[in-house]
């Protein structure tokens, strides 16, 4: 059965499936402590339900059965018939991990290995607790399966009806899927009369099979039980039409009739957000039978010669008209299936899912929009270099309407580029949430197995980040978080002794600080130890004993972004390999960001990450140094002065920039860049700061502000200089970009060398 | 070749298929010597523009260009071969070519001729040429009027170990 389901259906299973599963990790913690909220346990519900639906589509049965036992579990809970306690919520989760990794199988391509029978086991005996008839868990039938869908109802005609919600993309879409069932049910028709007149059994069954396929895509996408098993039965009959002895044919065709009698009215419902609740297991049952060539026993199904007959002989039930809306079953005209969906009073129909009016996605390749991001920079050089061109033209003895006319289109292009570059940019900005969302569930499980009792707070989780950024900041936050939960929160019974609350706090502090990304995470733990940390640096080298004594506290604490360091005494099984904060900091330095660590004995640490927005395209300033032309990014640009003989000087043989109380370390940037000397050599200081150091720069002048696109500079022939990257001037020439944290750095370094400044210092470790 | 070639045709013919293929060069001035390289290595031929210092780069590094949104090395060939400063003229060119999956330029004094010549008139190289470490000279072509000095690009400009996959990366990601 697995050949006819296409890749792109399993791609999209799987990207909905693990989008489900992080919203079920988020969601389960979040139970545990509001284990009253109803609500949060249909959503919880839904989710692993909507999994189970998908997954028994596309016939995966260890996956299936899987998610079958969970989801009979929370409907025990759903019912209040069990407890949520800590015990079941770590069962949930434990069974999340399972699917996950299911999922994660799938996409390998590798065999889908089934739940550990004893978490299984657990889950069973969640759901058995109260109940000593098992709910039937042995396979995914509509019976069954009714029973477990919310708000089950009883429809007029004894067959129930359950309420049905979609995710607003699809709830979008919901009408054409309407339509389409509506229309392929119609063709299915048309097929059955041509076979009832006579017409090739190959011909017609190469029809059923190509519309079992496309009603087969919906009946996925919308993760519809009973329609899933009635596109099966149609692809089944497709399938065996040619090897079917012919007189069972008119047998087969009746019921056809069948399934597309029930389709159509099954369309209106869904069209409604209702699904019925059909026992069909009797008539698929009899269905192979009639299929594989044999004759149907059962005497009164044998001699039906209606839908409805045959129904119910097989044990569905279902009145002619089924739904409560009364819509008529044998005219299915598509009145319910138009945009206007809603036809009863009730304004809730009216917005079939709660959230009509959301926002419409589409998903993208991420390639694609990686593209279009690299043709946008391309754009935005071509602009600066026709902005040039403009200027240069300006200078020329034109009509004055025709410089006009070039000045105002030149300065609609620069508009423009830049709103194709802000809007590709946020195509790509995702929310923090999308990471921090796991954050919960690893701290419940790094509390749960220390013994601790730990709070996570999220600030600012909706702060926007370019995806790459994202994606290059989960491992170093995972690494800290790690660590503030592993070694900075202490035990209850210790922090009880130090006066402070048992439950131990860790932050995550995140929000939009002129072009950067500021992460804060913060814990009220016990915070660094300055002698263990000293020692321990000077043990491995980092640094000398008559270094460290000239350290401040916050100088020695950056040490633990050193490779190869770690201040917990036993390597535990969470942290402590001393390779942690060391990847933090590689990391954070190739989005160009900042790491810093602040910590008070006693009263907890904070670990600060600055990185900027986006890597490609910055605004800097140009100046002019010599003969050449140098970019600083704006960001890091605090101030630019005029340096005189009153706030410049040297201390120790260092050049120094007294700039009001501060006295910051000064770089020659003529002599760095070996540019020539003239009498306009070091006109301006440009004060620039990279994390909390801050260094002047001497230039000759000041050029301009700019849009510069990041081009790397990373061959052996031009690396090495201070430079972060190269990018493409107006005039179509090269400038270097100047490497800012590099600057300040060795600045720092120079500086602290010739006399230590006490306000403005740091360390590079 | 075919059958229908002239007796001189024939007679090159054998000369040149007994011992070897034909070489397509670029033939190019840097200094007093005259150097070549095979045809199918060079992406284009520009007239000098402006070059981009990188301060703190080896010595024979000229700098970078913009060639048309890509930023490219420029290697100064007769500071590489330590040739001392050339003097510019009208007929400098920067042939940028591709070795090991990275585009290089690198100045020239100036572009002779494209030409063909037979593999069997390359002498491997003598232990000294004008100066240059022979590593970099796959052979010496003996024309009729002059020497030809054959490099070899990947000696020249692939001595250093970076990836190309990793500099591919690097590119895409600006």
């Amino acid at each position: 059965m697995n050949d006819f389901i296409d890749d792109s259906l399993v791609n999209d299973f799987l990207t909905e499936s693990n989008e489900l599963i992080e919203q079920l990790d988020v969601d389960l913690v979040r139970l545990e402590t509001e284990t009253g909220n109803t609500e949060l346990l249909d959503q919880i519900f839904r989710a692993l339900h909507t999994i189970k639906g998908a997954a028994s589509f596309l016939n995966l049965d260890a996956m299936t059965s899987f998610t079958h036992a969970a989801e009979d579990a929370l409907n025990k809970m759903r019912k209040g018939e069990v407890e949520v306690t800590e015990h079941v919520i770590d069962c949930m989760l434990k069974s999340v991990d399972i699917i996950r990794n299911q999922l994660k199988e799938m996409a390998d391509g590798d065999a889908i290995t089934y739940g550990p029978q004893h978490l299984i086991d657990a889950l069973h005996k969640i759901a058995d607790i109260k109940s000593p008839q098992p709910t039937a868990s042995s396979s995914d039938t509509p019976d069954e399966s009714g029973s477990a869908g919310a708000a089950d109802a009883v429809a007029p005609g004894g067959a129930q009806v359950r309420s049905i919600e979609f995710p607003p993309q699809k709830a979008d879409v919901l009408p054409f899927m309407v339509d389409d069932l509506l229309d392929s049910a119609a063709q299915l028709e048309s097929c059955i009369e041509q076979l009832a007149q006579g017409a090739g059994a190959g011909e017609i069954s190469q029809r059923v099979v190509d519309l079992s396929e496309t009603m087969q895509a919906t009946a996925g996408f919308f993760d519809l039980e009973i329609l899933v098993s009635l596109v099966k039965m149609v692809r089944a009959v497709g399938d065996s039409l040619i090897t079917v002895d012919e007189e069972l044919i008119p047998a087969i065709a009746l019921r056809v009739r069948t399934i597309i009698h029930l389709i159509n009215p099954y369309a209106e419902m869904i069209g409604e957000c209702r699904e019925p609740v059909w026992p069909l297991e009797q008539f698929a049952d009899r269905l192979e039978t009639l299929l594989s060539g044999k004759k149907i026993e059962d005497q009164a199904s044998a001699d039906a010669t209606t839908a409805i007959e045959v129904l119910e002989a097989d044990g569905v039930f279902i009145p002619e008209s089924s739904s409560p809306s009364s819509v008529a079953t044998d005219t299915p005209v598509s009145e319910a299936a138009g945009p206007t969906t809603p036809k009863s009073d009730d304004p809730k129909s009216e917005t079939p899912t709660g959230t009509s009016g959301a926002e419409q996605t589409v998903r993208v390749e991420v390639k694609r929009l990686e593209s279009l991001m690299n043709l946008v920079g391309e754009m935005v050089l071509t602009k600066n270099q026709i902005r040039g061109l403009g200027r240069t033209l300006s200078d020329h003895t034109l009509p004055h309407e025709v410089k006009e006319m070039i000045t105002s289109t030149v300065s609609d292009l620069d508009r423009l580029t830049g709103e194709l570059q802000v809007g590709v940019m946020r195509t790509r900005m995702q929310p923090l949430d999308k990471l921090f969302g796991r954050y919960p569930r690893i701290i419940r499980d790094l509390a749960r197995s220390t013994d601790k009792e730990i709070d996570l707070k999220i600030i600012g989780g909706e702060t926007e980040v370019d995806k790459s950024v994202l994606e290059l900041l989960a491992d170093p936050m995972v690494h800290i978080l790690r660590n503030s939960a592993d070694h900075g929160i202490e035990m209850p019974a210790d922090r009880l002794a130090s006066g402070k609350p048992e439950t131990g706090t860790i932050t995550i502090n995140a929000a939009h600080q002129g072009g950067h990304v500021r992460v804060e995470i913060v814990d009220n733990g016990k915070g660094l130890s300055r002698e263990k940390l000293a020692s321990l640096a000077v043990k491995r080298g980092i640094t000398t004993e008559a270094q460290v004594a000239s350290l401040t506290d916050n100088e020695v604490y950056q040490f633990i972004f050193a490779a190869g360091f770690s201040t917990a005494t036993e390597v535990s099984n969470l942290s402590g390999r001393g390779v942690g904060m060391d990847v933090v900091r590689t990391n954070i330095s190739k989005l160009g960001g900042e790491v810093h660590v602040v910590s008070t004995q006693g009263e907890g640490t904070t670990i600060e990450i600055t990185i900027p927005l986006t890597v490609a395209i910055l605004p800097a300033m140009l100046v002019g140094v010599g003969t050449s032309e140098y970019a600083i990014p704006i960001a890091n640009i605090i101030e630019i002065v005029k340096p005189d003989e009153s706030t410049c000087y040297s201390v120790a043989g260092a050049a120094v920039l007294r700039l009001r109380e501060t006295v910051l370390p000064l770089v020659d940037m003529t002599d760095l860049l070996g540019e020539p000397r003239d009498e306009q050599t070091g006109q301006f200081a440009v004060v620039i700061e990279s994390g909390q150091q801050c260094a002047g720069l001497l230039v000759d002048r000041l050029v301009g502000q700019q849009e510069v696109v990041i081009k790397s500079l990373d061959d052996e022939y031009t690396s090495g200089g201070p430079f972060s990257g190269a990018t493409i001037r107006e005039d179509g020439d090269v400038s270097l970009i100047l490497d800012i944290t590099a600057l300040t750095r060795s600045a720092q370094v120079s500086h602290d060398q010739g006399a230590p400044v006490p306000a403005q210092t740091s360390i590079a470790v | 070749m075919t059958t229908t070639s002239t007796t001189t045709d024939l007679m090159q013919d054998t000369n040149t298929q007994n011992d070897s293929e034909l070489l397509q060069l670029v033939s190019f001035v840097v200094g007093v010597e005259e150097y070549a390289i095979p045809i199918l290595r060079v992406q284009e031929i520009n007239r000098m523009m402006q070059i981009t210092r990188v301060p703190q780069s080896p010595e024979f590094v000229e700098g970078v260009i913009n060639l048309r949104g890509k930023i490219i090395p420029v290697v100064d060939l007769r500071a590489r071969f330590g040739l001392g400063c050339s003097e510019s003229t009208s007929e400098n060119r920067i042939i940028v070519v591709e070795v090991s999956g990275r585009v290089i330029g690198f100045t020239v004094d100036k572009v002779n001729e494209v030409l063909r010549i037979s593999a069997n008139i390359v002498d491997d190289p003598p232990t000294m040429v004008s100066g240059i470490e022979t590593d970099y000279v796959e052979g010496v072509g003996k024309l009729d009027d002059r020497l030809l000095i054959l490099l070899d690009l990947n000696k020249l400009f692939g001595d250093v170990d970076l990836g190309a996959a990793g500099e591919q990366a690097a590119a895409d990601a600006a």
